[in-house]
């Protein structure tokens, strides 16, 4: 588009203007001034003096009028003047049309975007918790492990009445085999009041076997059986008195005598440790 | 109004059903996700495992 060159001539009004060298320029005061003829001097006409075609200052009733003629640039509101018929105008012309590409409906495109977002969060969610139980697995032990853990006991070759120690991953483990007036005298307590309170049918899935961990729970003796004064086990270290269902009656233990996870087998006539 | 928006208005405008609705999808996925791989396992290495061949030697032990 070819810019529009206005050409204009008009007075602007007389003022103090600075060269383009910075030397302000008074005009007034001596119009035809010349420079001086010394040897500084380079012609008849000052060299800093606008040329008489762009500025003219002249002397009149009105007092000074200086003119300088120049061309000003249009500015402000430029419009082309469009024909009533010609095409419509558009606010960015260059800009082309999109509109044959949007979709006539967006609620499917926003179901969509969610869906692929939650589907992330699905992805990101399993993997995060597959990740930490995984992880957790590897902390338990390994099954090898747990089978040479276990301890099996053939329950006929132990006659009623008899205890016996079996050792179970290094420790000691009593299996009693109770008479019918053991299994009577241990359901008999009042064992609210005791200082474990433990009912003799929570220690024992068949009361005639009371199996129990031979460590005493108060430093970890080996109590002995058939002993103390409640016809259960006593340890001889510290004195605790343990009853016919390995509760604490007497001395210093805090707590009953611990019961280790085992299986009866009573069809094979097993027990299985561990 | 449409299947999408039927979607969008019950699971995904709330945050307070989109994230159990997330976690209830991660759920359910795991759990497919690991039977159809243990499907594929189990097909892949058809006669090779213990469970396949225990047939054969159990029945002596006994």
């Amino acid at each position: 588009m070819a810019t529009l060159a206005a050409k204009k001539a008009f007075t602007i009004a007389p003022t103090v203007r600075t060269l383009a060298s910075g030397v302000p320029h008074a005009p007034a005061l001596n119009l035809a001034a010349k420079p001086l003829a010394d040897g500084h001097g380079h012609g008849t006409s000052r060299a800093d003096k606008p040329s008489a075609w762009a500025s003219s200052t002249t002397l009149s009733s009105a007092g000074l009028v200086s003119r300088t003629a120049f061309t000003a640039r249009p500015t402000g509101h430029f419009q082309q003047r469009l024909l009533s018929t010609s095409a419509a105008v558009k606010d960015a012309p260059q800009v082309p049309d999109f509109s044959h590409y949007r979709a006539p409906n967006t609620d499917k495109n926003r179901t969509f975007s969610y869906f692929m977002v939650g589907s992330l969060g699905v992805l990101s969610a399993s993997m995060a918790k597959s990740s930490v139980s995984e992880f957790l697995v590897t902390m338990s032990a390994s099954a090898d492990v747990l089978a040479l853990a276990k301890v099996e006991v053939e329950l006929g070759s132990i006659p009623e009445g008899k205890n016996v120690i079996i050792k179970w991953r290094g420790k000691p483990v009593f299996v009693r085999h109770r008479t019918a007036s053991e299994i009577e005298e241990a359901n008999r307590e009042d064992w609210k009041s005791l200082r474990d309170p433990e009912a003799d049918s929570a220690r024992v899935k068949n009361p005639e076997w009371l199996v129990m961990l031979g460590v005493c729970t108060h430093l970890g003796c080996v109590p002995i059986g058939e002993a103390g004064d409640y016809g259960g086990w006593f340890c001889p270290c510290h004195g605790s008195h343990y009853d016919i269902s390995g509760r604490i009656r007497k001395g210093p233990a805090p707590t009953n005598l611990e019961i280790p996870t085992y299986d009866l087998n009573e069809a094979e006539g097993k027990l299985v440790v561990g | 109004m449409s299947l999408s928006n039927v979607f969008y208005n019950t699971i995904f405008k709330r945050n307070s059903t989109f994230v159990p609705a997330v976690f209830a999808g991660a759920f359910a996925w795991s759990i497919g996700f690991e039977i159809a791989v243990t499907k594929f396992h189990d097909s892949w290495n058809k006669g090779k495992q213990w469970k396949d061949i225990r047939d054969k030697y159990a029945t002596v032990e006994e």
